[in-house]
């Protein structure tokens, strides 16, 4: 598993961004997505289309926590979404680790099946290990600890004197304490 | 109902001089033959779907290439792609959605075979026609004139402007020449080939094509569609493209008429002309008399009409036409239709189309312009027999077909006996014993022959499905949908895994057709269940990628026109097909733009300003943009890209300016790359910027480009100053504005 954290302000604006690879079953913490490198603008992408869906989720579902809102089927790509008070909203794209074997379904389309990824069905077959289903519950409970611990670190470090509604977080400190929360739980 | 008295007053007397005006030159149309067809398909499609913008941007170019002080205006990636002012995106894409609905219905009209006798297609290639009477008759068949009523199953009565029916040939039917490339890649051909032939005409200044960038897109789809849809052959498991009748057709110049006819007949029903064995055999034959009217004498012809209508009843008909070959500087010339549905590989091949290469040209020194023509007479005659064909036998037989079988073998399905009757064929336990016990030996399937694998065209199921077929093709879908829904499963009980897709599919087209459902809340969950069942029957267990590809892209052109969150679905349909790669890369574009119309198409629901999906569409455009220019066309790229901006345009705050770093880096260098491919596949001479540019009052000058990391592109261009004279008072000062503010318009 691959995870794409953002924190995005009230208008849209990113507040703070991290890659980070799983830690569980032998993860050494890196991310891997399936993007060439050249294409890593489409976790960017990814994520602000599926602010159209988290804006209607936002007003049908009661909890903070909204769980999976949103897939992006080429690349597998997950969303799951955390909203806070003051209106900025925590997104976790995840995205399976790739399966050798499964590069070469889209191959024979078009030069572009790299930056779109590969087919998400393949996914599935992997789905003995809890964090490699993005959609199990144990995922689901496992995002959800992960959001609220980052939550707490978040409202920390908003109080900060130094900090303003709407500035980027710069703060090592939150960083690492989002590295360690995902180190943790995903 | 057919009397040779019934039509004549339309017919002017013949002419007496067949040869005249042969001297037309064909020199002079020799080059135009080429362009003028693919013009005709593109410009078709234009006019249908979308009058709008098609005349918002032919009248937006010249103003603004006339008047280069526009600054106020916002250039959008390619100047003359703005057209802010004249025809919302939305209009156009209802009015779309609407006519790729009745171009999947008039795609599955009846076939009708033409078996013509030897002397008919001889009289038929006088007149220029090298494939005989069915070439003559075939592009009369797409649209009959006036409208066509048609009896459902309760009895009411409905009309139809746009019926058709396809003309195929009885001579090659079910056998079809083994393709040297697969229907998709021949798609992919066809694509390619109007995409060239697009850009070719770019390059020179003047062509009113030119000016339609985005149009030619959305008829790109369409010609996908189009080819998709007529590229299906014939097939067991479906009955779309059996004969439904077939015309038998012999002329006056046949010295033993009544003789031809029967042997025609006994080809066709029992000869080497006999169709395969899955077909059933039982269509309406309908005998064609066609009157030579410059060489035989109308008297005698009559009188073998009348012992014709003796002899067969009413199925007749007395065609009269002129032998001599019709030019166009004759009076009363009449260009013959294009074709619509010609398959790929007739497309490629060039057949019913413009410039039909050598033979034509040698044999026939006349001037056409590649398509042919013909007498007013003759395709007022044609019209009027075509006409009568479908509204006098071929609809009241299908009709009356559909209800003998609706009473004789669905009915027996339909009650509670019915299913206790399929139960018990399931189980094999009780009742049809002398069935189930023959079944248990061949292998499962009842009246399935798994070793050839068909249904005899006379078992219940065969019958079931023609009936469902018969009535999709009249348009009665809620017939066709309780149809296919009743035999669906017994398919995959005799694991007859194409017909058990075939039905599902059907199923659930049949179900988002029917307009009665459209505004009861029918379940969107079990057409996607069905349209899944199918795809994989066709995929997994059949490995038939064209029937898939058609399967799925009906399935999203069906459910976007439904709107609302059936839109959504649409999308993932969409994505599934490039997920399985079952399009070429041409076609793997185009899907990509349907993904962002689809997501297009969402609109708020009850005026709240969540529930669109702009910025999904906008990023689905974006993604088509970066590929068009990978394919090569910046055109197309540079429309797509107008396309996310309008789609962004509501819900980026800040102007244009994605909050995203990385996302606005993309978008413009994309941008970017646009402009100068556009401009150079332009032949604007990219050079001469700052000279043309400083008379303007241009603030910024060249040290801006410096910055840009496709400079090396901008330099040695070819210097074709000729084509890009009119635009490069504008062009150059677009690229020179910072890509910032092409967002700023709504």
């Amino acid at each position: 598993m691959s995870y794409y954290f953002t924190i995005l302000s009230p208008t849209d604006v990113p507040l703070f961004n991290i890659a980070f690879g799983t830690s569980k079953g032998g993860g050494d913490g890196i991310a891997r997505f399936r993007f060439p490198d050249t294409a890593q603008y489409m976790n960017q992408f990814i994520i602000h289309s599926s602010l159209d869906i988290l804006e209607e989720a936002q007003w049908t579902n009661g909890g903070m926590y909204l769980k999976h809102i949103d897939t992006y089927p080429p690349a597998a790509a997950y969303i799951t979404a955390f909203l806070t008070p003051s209106g900025a909203r925590f997104l976790l794209l995840h995205q399976p680790p790739q399966l050798p074997a499964s590069s070469s379904g889209t191959g024979s389309g078009l030069g572009s099946s790299s930056l779109l990824g590969t087919a998400g069905s393949t996914t599935r077959a992997s789905s003995s290990s809890v964090a490699a289903n993005p959609t199990s519950p144990q995922t689901e409970e496992a995002v959800r600890q992960f959001m609220n611990e980052v939550y707490e670190s978040y409202v920390k470090t908003a109080m900060s004197p130094f900090y303003k509604q709407g500035m980027e977080i710069r703060s090592p400190v939150f960083r690492t304490r989002v590295t360690a929360a995902g180190k943790k739980w995903l | 109902m057919t009397s040779p008295g019934d039509a004549a007053p339309v017919r002017p007397p013949p002419s007496l001089s067949p040869g005249v005006a042969r001297g037309a030159s064909k020199t002079r149309y020799a080059d135009e033959h080429e362009s003028t067809s693919l013009d005709a398909d593109l410009a078709e499609s234009q006019v249908a779907s979308s009058p709008t913008p098609s005349l918002g941007a032919t009248a937006d170019l010249p103003i603004r290439s006339a008047s280069p002080h526009s600054h106020s205006v916002r250039s959008s990636a390619t100047p003359q792609l703005a057209r802010s002012s004249l025809g919302s995106p939305f209009d156009v894409r209802f009015d779309s959605s609407e006519d790729v609905r009745t171009l999947i219905i008039r795609s599955f009209s009846p076939t009708i075979a033409i078996y013509a006798s030897e002397d008919t297609d001889e009289l038929v290639k006088n007149k220029g026609f090298q494939g005989g009477f069915w070439e003559l008759i075939r592009p009369f068949g797409e649209t009959i004139s006036g409208k066509v009523v048609i009896r459902d199953s309760i009895g009411s009565s409905h009309a139809w402007e746009d019926y058709g029916v396809h003309f195929v040939d009885l001579k090659g039917f079910g056998r079809t020449p083994a393709g040297r490339d697969s229907p998709s890649a021949q798609m992919e051909e066809v694509l390619e080939k109007q995409l060239d032939s697009a850009d070719s005409s770019l390059g020179g200044a003047g062509r009113p094509r030119d000016i339609l960038g985005l149009p030619a897109t959305t008829s790109l789809s369409k010609l996908f569609l189009r080819q998709l849809l007529s590229t299906m052959p014939e097939a067991p498991h479906e009955t779309f493209r059996h004969p439904v009748a077939s015309v038998i057709a012999i002329s006056s110049r046949n010295p033993a008429p009544l003789e031809t006819l029967r042997q025609l007949y006994a080809d066709s029903s029992s000869g080497d002309r006999r169709l395969p064995d899955w077909v059933n055999q039982e269509y309406l034959r309908y005998y064609v008399l066609v009157h030579d009217e410059e060489r035989d004498d109308i008297t005698e012809s009559s009188k073998l009409y009348d012992q014709m209508k003796r002899h067969f009843g009413l199925h007749c008909h007395l065609l009269r036409l002129r032998s001599s070959q019709c030019v166009v500087t004759d009076d009363d010339s009449v260009q013959v239709p294009q074709c619509e549905w010609l398959s790929p590989s007739e497309r490629l091949s060039g057949v019913g189309k413009a410039g039909k290469s050598s033979d034509h040209k040698t044999l026939v020194d006349l001037g056409t312009d590649g398509t042919p023509y013909v007498f007013e007479s003759d395709a007022t005659a044609i019209r009027i027999f075509v006409r009568e064909l479908v509204a006098q036998s071929v609809i009241p037989f299908m009709e009356n077909r559909v209800a003998v079988w609706n009473d004789q073998v669905a009915s027996r399905r339909r009650g509670i006996s019915g299913r206790f009757m399929s139960m018990s064929r399931r189980w094999a336990g009780f009742g049809s014993s002398s069935r189930s016990g023959i079944t248990g030996s061949s292998g499962g399937g009842g009246n399935y022959d798994s070793t050839h694998q068909f249904y005899r065209p006379e078992a219940p199921e065969a019958i079931l499905r023609k009936l469902a077929d018969f009535a999709f093709m009249l348009r009665d879908w809620k017939l066709s949908a309780s149809t296919y829904e009743i035999i669906r499963s017994d398919f995959g009980n005799d694991k007859a895994w194409k017909y058990h897709a075939g039905a599902h599919e059907m199923c659930a087209l049949s179900m988002l057709l029917n307009p009665m459902a459209m505004s009861a809340k029918i379940k969107l969950d079990s057409i996607d269940q069905m349209f899944e069942t199918a795809c994989y029957s066709y995929l997994t267990r059949c490995s038939d990628g064209t029937h898939a590809l058609r399967c799925l892209s009906l399935a999203v052109e069906l459910l976007k026109s439904r709107g609302g969150s059936a839109t959504e679905s649409a999308a993932r349909w969409a994505m599934r097909v490039m997920d399985f790669g079952l399009a070429g890369s041409v076609a793997q574009i185009l899907f990509m733009e349907r993904i962002a119309a689809c997501y297009a198409t969402k609109t708020p629901a009850g005026g709240a300003r969540w529930g669109s999906r702009h910025r999904k569409a906008g990023m689905w455009s974006l993604l088509a943009a970066d590929q068009w220019l990978k394919v090569g066309k910046p055109t197309l790229a540079s429309a797509c890209l107008e396309e996310a901006e309008r789609m962004y345009a509501p819900v980026l705050a800040n102007d244009g300016v994605f909050p995203m770093p990385e996302m606005q880096t993309f978008v413009d260098n994309l941008r970017h790359t646009v402009k100068v491919e556009y401009l150079e596949a332009r032949g604007l001479n990219t050079r001469d910027e700052p000279a043309a540019a400083d008379p303007l009052g241009t603030e910024e000058t060249s040290e801006k480009l410096d910055k840009r990391n496709h400079r090396r592109s901008l330099i040695g261009l070819p210097a074709q100053l000729d084509a890009g004279v009119l635009n490069m008072t504008q062009g150059p000062r677009d690229l020179e504005q910072p890509p910032n503010d092409d967002f700023e318009r709504a």
